[in-house]
């Protein structure tokens, strides 16, 4: 039987996106973190000069990073069966491998981000 | 799905020779263009679009029918020709080519029209806009309608996104 999963839901600009809760570390202010550890202008796009920061592993390096967000709008508990891969021609195309797929509220698509991935692709960019 | 052409052969002949083919018919940034038909499965009314990430501009983004999710193609940014405008009242026909299916987004839907086979024509010899993308022009009484060939369109979408890594928004 499917489970339930539950989502940090944040907004990063205009947009609103979920994430797996348990790619999270903690959720902090920017202004608590050095900035080598702030991530920006990642594929989810520029903030609004985000203060919130979600902190998560970062695997490659042994430390932490710390994605700048707009808001953090909280956790939702999301049946299985609402959560879809991305379709198979989306990934194809897709220039990021950071979309793990789409979460439906309403039926309307929200983008379900693997954080890791996002944050490796962004300071891979950078180097 | 919408109009049907009325006629079995649509310049008036007789019924000689080889049989019609059947296409479905979408006009597209002021053209008439074609996907055989049986690749055609619906037509649906877009959604509220959800954009995706780094994503290429014939992307336009995905929404969801029935319950689906479904990636909205725009032939007129794979094609370098402008964007087809988008507007909730905007239909697109949803194609399967092998594993993809996607909603290709149009100006206005035709529906299926029959081309006697003997009546279309080779794609013209240039290469570039969605000549590239062609394979055949057929006629009928409302003109020239240009013949899709849609695994060479996927596959060239899937060849001119960029691989993995970085981008944004």
């Amino acid at each position: 039987m499917a489970h339930d999963s539950e989502l940090l839901m944040f907004q990063v600009g205009a947009r609103v996106f979920a994430s797996a809760v348990e790619d999270v570390i903690r959720i902090g202010h920017v202004r608590d973190v050095s900035p080598e550890e702030l991530v920006e202008g990642t594929s989810l796009g520029n903030s609004f000069g985000g203060e919130r920061g979600i902190v998560v592993a970062d695997h490659a390096n042994g430390t932490e990073a710390t994605l700048v967000v707009d808001q953090v709008l909280g956790v939702r508990r999301v049946p299985a069966a609402e959560i879809r891969p991305l379709p198979a021609f989306a990934a194809a195309v897709l220039r990021t491998a950071a979309v793990a797929g789409l979460v439906l509220f309403d039926e309307v698509p929200t983008l379900l981000v693997d954080l890791p991935t996002l944050i490796r692709e962004r300071r891979t960019a950078a180097a | 799905m919408s109009a049907v052409s009325e006629g079995r052969d649509p310049h008036g002949g007789s019924s000689s020779g080889p049989p019609d083919a059947w296409y479905f018919c979408l006009r597209i940034l002021g053209g008439r263009y074609a996907f055989e038909a049986p690749l055609v499965t619906e037509v649906v009314r877009l959604g509220p679009l959800t954009r995706l990430p780094a994503a290429p501009a014939f992307l336009p983004g995905v929404f969801t029918h029935r319950g689906e999710v479904l990636p909205v193609l725009d032939l007129g940014q794979l094609a370098g020709q402008g964007s087809v405008t988008i507007r909730p009242s905007t239909r697109a026909a949803v194609v399967h080519c092998g594993p993809w299916k996607v909603a290709v987004v149009s100006d206005a839907v035709e529906g299926l029209v029959a081309l006697p086979r003997r009546a279309i024509d080779p794609p013209p010899a240039e290469s570039s806009g969605m000549a590239e993308f062609l394979s055949g022009v057929g006629r009928d009484r409302g003109g020239a309608i240009a013949l899709l060939d849609l695994p060479r369109l996927m596959e060239t979408a899937r060849a001119r996104a960029v691989p993995t890594g970085g981008g944004t928004a």
